[in-house]
């Protein structure tokens, strides 16, 4: 009996279900290949001295000891990549938010001041590198500036002092008109009758923003700085094409740096840096989590 | 009629603010400005002193010479064919299977989709090393397909689609299947028309991603024949044999099909970009 109707349910459950498990099958098959595997696999290399070309030698911890506390050139891209996203994720919603606040003051021209802001998000960030290293060029348009305001040149790339804030810069003017538009976006959806009724209740101009605009804006400021932080601590292409991490290991970032062991083969090694990596992002993702959270409670 | 509630009152000088909004969008447009320029300058002129805000004379030699010496066409042809190929399949895929999540019931649904979102939080250096050697493993590095396969689909794209496919009321479905559609005749004939406006998002974010992607191609590519434009531009930067009128015309050409695309479609970029941070 048992027998009999085993078979027939699972042909109804196939017939009422397959189309479905059907329309989820390619992206769940490219799921499983592309990134669950690989997750796993780049997690036993990171346990493993491993090469490519012999086969993964087993040693435990040891990649990770070696980067967080021999590696000076690893601990070195961590201090600056930290350094790159707390200067970055400072200036690049300060810059959005300043600029938004002034486009929702019924601006004429509103799209063209947008466009312009928002132009650099468009471009790829290799071109943005590009065309900075031309004007932090020695000759480059920023010195002929300086000097003909009687100063003297400055080595924005080539000064290790200044280098990693020059990559900074570049990287604000390419990306804070995401955030330009993000915010003039949430601002436009406040109700005006919060302000009439915060402006009733007396509150002046600098109260309506700090108990009106501000509150309101906090989701997107948290969404603003959860895709901020993860992009900025992933920060590559501006390494690779303006300074390949020099001088002197003063732009060296994280993902740099792993990508120069990947050329190295060493690939337990710069499998261990990748979860460190990830290890980092978890973390700012679960205490920004914590923060929207705890602030809505 | 009052415009007191705003906030930023210190602001009221409308001058002041014209002014502020006009000296940042220069210093915005600047550097393009500056690139274009000097793409079209001849070598001699281009550091100097002082700097030359028209290119006088004009030349389009450095066009000439990374589209005949460099193939910078050869570039955009393989950003065009790898961006087009790959959003095709993010359009056909990721609908089809947020039309499964938001709109279709079979067992494990929701824990699917749930795993599905935390493989949102890994960042691809984690598994880049992996997949670098699985297109190996393929015999597909430095060929297309390493290019747009791990590419057809992603985990943002079907989120996102499932957020619009929500919205589609359940009775228009019901009603195409008494009028004895197929669910794949659902998908076609009534969710992908009502879903455009959230396709064209999706085309957005998903073109933008690819043709500007860097880090990818350039590992899983070596000859130039394949290379996309970071790629070759990146290239033509290191290369100690190119002069700085090149690089600026490769930077042009490379930036240009975007920026064109954006200022015709401007508002679809902003609708799309907002999409995501701000729910109503």
């Amino acid at each position: 009996m048992t027998a009999a109707t085993f078979p027939k349910s699972v042909t109804r459950f196939m017939h009422k279900y397959a189309i479905a498990y059907l329309f989820i099958a390619v992206p769940i098959l490219s799921i499983i290949l592309f990134l669950v595997i690989p997750m796993v696999v780049s997690f036993w290399w990171s346990l493993n001295d491993y090469s490519g070309l012999q086969a993964p030698k087993f040693v435990a911890l040891n990649n990770y000891v070696e980067l967080l506390t021999h590696d000076k050139i690893f601990i070195k891209s961590l201090f600056n990549t930290t350094l790159f996203v707390l200067l970055g994720m400072t200036l690049g919603p300060t810059l959005g938010l300043l600029t938004a606040l002034m486009l929702n003051q019924k601006v004429r021209f509103q799209s063209f001041f947008r466009t312009a802001y928002y132009l650099p998000v468009m471009t790829s960030l290799v071109v943005v590198s590009t065309i900075w290293i031309m004007l932090y060029n020695q000759n480059g348009l920023f010195n002929t500036i300086l000097l003909n305001l009687g100063l003297s040149r400055v080595g924005w790339l080539s000064d290790p002092k200044l280098a990693l804030l020059s990559v900074v810069f570049a990287s604000v003017w390419q990306g804070f008109g995401f955030e330009t538009v993000i915010f003039l976006a949430a601002l436009q959806s406040i109700p005006r009758e919060l302000y009439e009724a915060a402006m009733i209740d007396g509150a002046g101009a600098l109260q309506q923003f700090w108990y009106v605009t501000v509150p309101k804006l906090r989701p997107v400021i948290v969404f603003v700085y959860i895709i901020g932080i993860i992009g900025s601590y992933q920060v590559f292409d501006q390494v690779f094409v303006m300074t390949l991490g020099g001088p002197v290991y003063s732009t060296e970032t994280i993902v740099y740096y792993l990508y120069a062991k990947f050329r190295d083969l060493r690939l337990g090694y710069a499998s261990a840096i990748a979860y460190i990596l990830f290890f980092i992002l978890v973390i700012f993702s679960y205490l920004q989590w914590r923060v929207s959270r705890g602030r809505e409670d | 009629m009052q415009t007191t509630h705003r906030p930023f009152r210190f602001f009221t000088g409308r001058s002041v603010l014209y002014l502020v909004l006009f000296l940042s969008s220069i210093l915005m447009i600047v550097p393009f400005y500056w690139t274009l320029g000097t793409s079209l300058k001849l070598e001699q002129f281009i550091f100097a002193n002082p700097p030359q805000w028209l290119p006088n004379p004009v030349t389009i030699q450095h066009f000439v010479d990374v589209l005949t010496r460099i193939h910078f066409y050869r570039y955009f042809l393989n950003s065009l064919i790898v961006a087009v190929t790959a959003t095709l399949g993010h359009v056909f895929f990721d609908t089809l299977a947020a039309y499964a999540f938001a709109k279709l019931n079979f067992p494990g649904r929701d824990q699917i989709f749930f795993l599905m979102l935390l493989g949102l939080m890994v960042p691809f250096q984690v598994n880049m090393i992996p997949l670098y050697r699985i297109m190996g493993a393929f015999h597909w590095v430095d060929t297309y397909a390493a290019l747009i396969i791990p590419n057809i689909t992603s985990i943002f794209g079907i989120f996102l689609m499932r957020q619009f496919l929500l919205s589609i009321p359940n009775d228009l479905l019901d009603a195409a299947r008494i009028d004895g559609c197929s669910e794949f005749g659902v998908f076609r004939r009534v969710v992908l028309p009502l879903a455009l406006p959230g396709v064209a998002t999706l085309v957005i974010f998903t073109f933008m991603g690819i043709w500007n992607d860097f880090l990818w191609p350039r590992i899983v590519t070596n000859s130039e024949a394949l290379f996309t434009l970071p790629v070759g531009l990146a290239q033509l930067q290191l290369k100690n044999t190119s002069n700085e009128g090149q690089i600026m015309a490769g930077t042009v050409l490379t930036a240009l099909p975007m920026i064109i695309v954006f200022l015709f479609m401007q508002r679809q970029f902003i609708e799309g970009m907002t999409a995501g941070a701000i729910k109503e």
